[in-house]
């Protein structure tokens, strides 16, 4: 499933979106269902997340990697994680570009999803997707007006 | 339909109501699910998420350790168990080693992977997800054509090209009628891979009794026998120390035909803790686990004279045999190739099997098993011909149909068709839709641009499996007729009858037979502890094959019981007649309760008699039946929705002479039904990637009743000269005829467009686009 589009903060500039999006605090705070953030390395996070799809619901496990930072234009992002409910797999870059003393936000992404979320919710998938980005956002932009 | 009856008249060929249908319509009938057994623990399957991946490590430790849990299995644990059965042989078939739970690699989205065991079923459920397995994804492939191609991923690494094998035909000579063709048609046409989704998912209760050393396995399947044959092997236990019982079986259309891994799984699981075991299939495992039916990708060439004459053809079947053989996934597209040429004179066939192995869950026989493919696209390239020659469907047909005096009629694959007047079905079917005015109606239609299609389908089938030297593993039948020392009469038949009927089509012949009333025969079936051997129920043979079976006991039957009657009677003269042997002479009579009784009590024996009154036949069939029949679908196409209603559905089945017209039609109309799902509907969808994104009934389009069209249903009857009943098949006659009636409809319906072909299933969306974009796929 391939996941574009873009989001407009208009509180911040890059500068400060760039630094939010690689605040691991920041991050589970926005992120709807995170249950846990850490640092486990350099650019390198685990991450417990839980989701509902549709009428299928369960934990992940995983980890996020960042890599290609270039502060504050573009970052890519690999997420990885598995559950009861199966799996999911994607990559995508981050490009950031300051729009009239705010920050605009494209992202575009590839993503794999696997088990029990494929076969029962994958119709459900990118609408579940696009809520879950559009509430991300809408959070990143809360913390960037504090 | 259903109609009380005497024993003074036959009740052969009356319609009475079913004698399984009280237990089944007031919940008393019980199925694997509702057996609860002292001790009982049950056991929940881990499977794989990923369509390819090798496992790198299985940590069940958690999962052991939660409360209620009795025992965590992985592949390691069985390797002893096994493998899983494929009992279909084709030369240079590759057949890749399938283990009850995998091991190092997963090669399908549901494989086994791990086992729970716990004291209850949500226990077993929750500690799946305490089993941690950590997997390495590989690339997967799951459309068969892409399999074939160079450089695809290799689902098994030590077959790179996916192919499980190739098997070729010649019959007469193709290229010679391609050369002297004055028109050929050609179509790539795709039958879909479909999930059979019987109401009632699949299910084991396995017993293991220590004292006694015997395993008693419940399992909802259509072929105890061979069940119990083949999970003695995998199971390494004496198979007269295995007992497998076939309780209420909520539908199995093919996909029960098959032994399972949790079948062995369970099992060895109920020896190695040393009590009872249940699994009960969830519905989103059936979908991933249970074999799905259909998967071809097809390419025809049909040959013919420009006045219609049929010469030759060219077929290349490409089976998705998905990622294992199951008990017969090579031998399904045998069947289609042995059906290409349908039921038409022509005998120059080419035609090419090549199975190919995907990352998707295995295919195997479900309703009609290799015939509706075939029948799908030889009818469709039937009507590609008619359309090509600008000549009517019907007439095309009438035009190529053996005549009724060249039976037996030997076909270009090598069949010998037993009989058949194959115009008089499609003649019949034509009457009762008012075909010429049809025809009309549809003419005034396209004037105020509708779409409306009119779509016949001339089929033929292969039924009554089958003689044994063309079976993986025997196609006789045995029955055993017991009259009780009270005169009631007991049938063991070796067939395990599932829905169809049969308890009460066999009672019909042995009321008949004996003369005693209906109620007062009871068959029984589906547990090899008291049945003898037999074969089971699947490619419409119960009746034709079993019911013959039966049909020869009776005879035996009846030759002991003159004895006892000539005796009691004290005369040499008597004849068997109304439950009663009577007298020739004096027409003094004792009735057969009188001869029972007496047979059992045994104060006196006639000349070589034994004691008791029973007889027991095993019958071999010479060959195959053909029914045959003609269906026509009426359509029409909403071009603001795409949406196809079927406005007429006339069905004319020839299926030999007719035991039970009730059980007849019910048969139909579950087979079109189901032939009505792959057209319109069904269609079982994997992603690139190897996930199966149809994996419940949300996203899965099985026909509800509001979706089936009355079915206005008819019969020719020709008898089979096969066997003595004259019987031929009618379960899966319905699925073969209607999904290429429906198809061949909607394309006529469409066909001022340009539309030559479409394939299934026809969504809505999909002929919506057609009709936007004018008819350009």
């Amino acid at each position: 499933m391939r996941i574009t589009g873009s989001a407009r903060i208009a509180a911040a500039a890059p500068e400060q979106i760039f630094r939010l999006l690689l605040d691991p605090a920041v991050l589970s705070k926005c992120l709807p269902g995170c249950e846990g953030l850490e640092r486990t390395g350099e650019d390198e996070y685990r991450m417990r997340m839980k989701a509902v799809i549709g009428a299928v619901s369960g934990a992940f496990d995983g980890t996020v990697r960042l890599s290609d930072q270039k502060a504050p234009q573009s970052f890519r992002m690999a997420v990885e994680g598995s559950g009861r409910i199966g799996f999911v797999k994607g990559e995508g870059l981050l490009k950031l570009a300051g729009q009239d003393g705010g920050t605009e936000i494209a992202y575009d992404g590839e993503v794999q999803v696997g088990g029990m979320i494929a076969s029962v919710g994958q119709r459900l998938l990118d609408a579940t997707a696009r809520m879950i980005i559009r509430r991300f956002f809408t959070r990143l932009s809360e913390e960037a007006g504090q | 339909m259903a109609t009380t009856v005497t024993k003074t008249e036959p009740i052969v060929g009356k319609g009475v109501r079913r004698k399984e249908d009280p237990r089944l319509i007031t919940g008393t009938a019980t199925y694997v699910d509702d057996i609860e057994m002292p001790g009982m623990r049950y056991a929940a399957i881990l499977r794989s998420p990923h369509a390819a991946a090798k496992i790198l490590r299985i940590e069940t430790s958690a999962a052991a350790a939660h409360p209620g849990v009795v025992a965590v299995f992985t592949g390691d644990d069985t390797r002893d168990v096994g493998p899983v059965p494929c009992a279909a042989s084709l030369p240079g078939l590759r057949a890749p080693e399938h283990k009850v739970l995998a091991t190092d690699r997963v090669y399908y989205v549901g494989h086994p992977v791990a086992v729970v065991v716990a004291a209850d079923r949500y226990v077993a459920q929750d500690a799946l997800d305490l089993i941690e397995v950590e997997y390495e994804p590989q690339p997967a492939v799951a459309d068969p054509e892409k399999a074939l191609e160079p450089g695809a991923p290799a689902v098994h690494p030590e077959w790179p090209d996916n192919r499980a094998f190739t098997y070729q035909h010649e019959g007469g000579d193709a290229a010679k009628a391609f050369a002297e063709a004055d028109v050929v048609v050609k179509q790539r046409i795709v039958s879909q891979r479909l999930i059979p989704t019987a109401m009632e998912t699949r299910g084991v209760v396995a017993a293991w009794d220590a004292g006694m050393r015997t395993l008693t396995l419940h399992s909802s399947t259509q072929i105890p026998h061979l069940m119990r044959s083949l999970v003695a092997a995998m199971v390494g236990m004496p198979e007269n120390r295995l007992r497998v019982v076939t309780p209420e079986v909520g539908g199995g259309f093919g996909s029960k035909l098959n032994v399972y891994a949790e079948e062995a799984l369970l099992a060895w699981i109920s020896m190695r803790i040393g009590k009872p075991v249940k699994w009960i299939e969830s519905r989103r495992e059936n979908y991933q686990a249970t074999i799905h039916g259909r998967g071809h990708v097809d390419y025809y060439e049909l040959a013919a004279r420009k006045d219609g004459t049929i010469l030759g053809l060219k077929a290349k079947i490409i089976q998705d045999c998905g990622a294992y053989h199951q008990l017969l996934t090579p031998a399904i597209p045998t069947l289609s190739l042995l059906m290409a040429p349908g039921i038409y004179r022509f005998r120059n066939v080419s035609a090419e099997i090549i199975g190919v192995f995907t990352n998707c869950v295995p295919t195997d026989a479900y309703r009609g098993a290799g015939r509706p493919e075939a029948t799908h696209c030889i009818e469709r390239m039937v009507d590609l011909l008619a359309a090509e020659l600008k000549m009517d469907p019907a007439e095309i047909r009438l035009k190529n149909f053996p005549g009724p005096d060249e039976f037996p009629f030997e076909t270009g694959t090598g069949l010998s068709y037993d009989s058949g007047d194959y115009a008089a079905p499609l003649k019949k079917a034509m009457e009762i839709a008012g075909y010429e005015g049809l025809r009309e109606e549809q003419r005034r239609a396209r004037n105020e641009g509708r779409f409306l299609g009119i779509g016949i389908s001339t089929y033929g089938e292969i039924c009554a499996l089958g003689p044994s030297s063309a079976l993986p593993a025997g196609g006789w039948e045995s029955a055993t007729v017991r009259v009780e020392p009270s005169g009631k009469v007991t049938v063991a038949t070796g067939t395990s009858p599932h829905g169809q009927g049969e308890e009460t089509s066999f009672a019909q012949i042995v009321a008949d037979e004996l003369g005693v009333d209906l109620d007062d025969v009871e068959v029984i079936h589906g547990d090899t502890g008291i049945v003898q051997y037999g074969i089971g129920t699947f490619g419409s043979r119960t009746l034709a094959v079993g019911g013959t079976a039966i049909h020869y006991a009776c005879q035996d039957l009846k030759t002991k019981i003159k004895q006892w009657g000539a005796m009691l009677l004290e005369s040499d003269d008597v004849r068997f007649e109304g439950g009663a042997c009577v007298c020739n002479k004096t027409g003094k009579s004792v009735p057969l309760a009188e001869i029972a009784a007496a047979a059992y009590r045994a104060l006196k024996l006639p000349p070589g008699a034994e004691p008791g009154l029973v007889a027991t036949r095993f019958w071999e069939p010479s060959n195959f039946t053909f029914p045959f029949g003609a269906h026509i679908a009426v359509t029409e196409v909403d071009p603001e929705t795409g949406q196809v209603e079927i406005k007429r559905y006339v069905a004319v089945d020839d299926c030999g002479r007719i035991i039970n017209p009730l059980l007849v039609a019910g048969q139909i109309h579950g087979g079109v039904a189901q032939g009505l799902g792959q057209a319109l509907y069904e269609e079982a969808v994997y992603d690139e990637n190897g996930q199966l994104v149809t994996g419940e009934l949300m996203d899965y389009a099985v026909p509800k009743a509001t979706m089936v069209p009355h079915i206005e249903s008819s019969h020719t009857e020709t008898p089979s000269p096969v066997n003595p009943l004259g019987v031929k098949g009618v379960g899966e006659a319905g699925t073969i005829g209607c999904s290429p009636a429906v198809v061949n409809s909607v394309v006529d319906a469409l066909s001022p467009l340009g539309v030559k072909h479409i394939d299934m299933p026809l969504t809505p969306e999909k002929l919506w686009r057609l009709i936007a974009k004018g008819g350009q796929a």
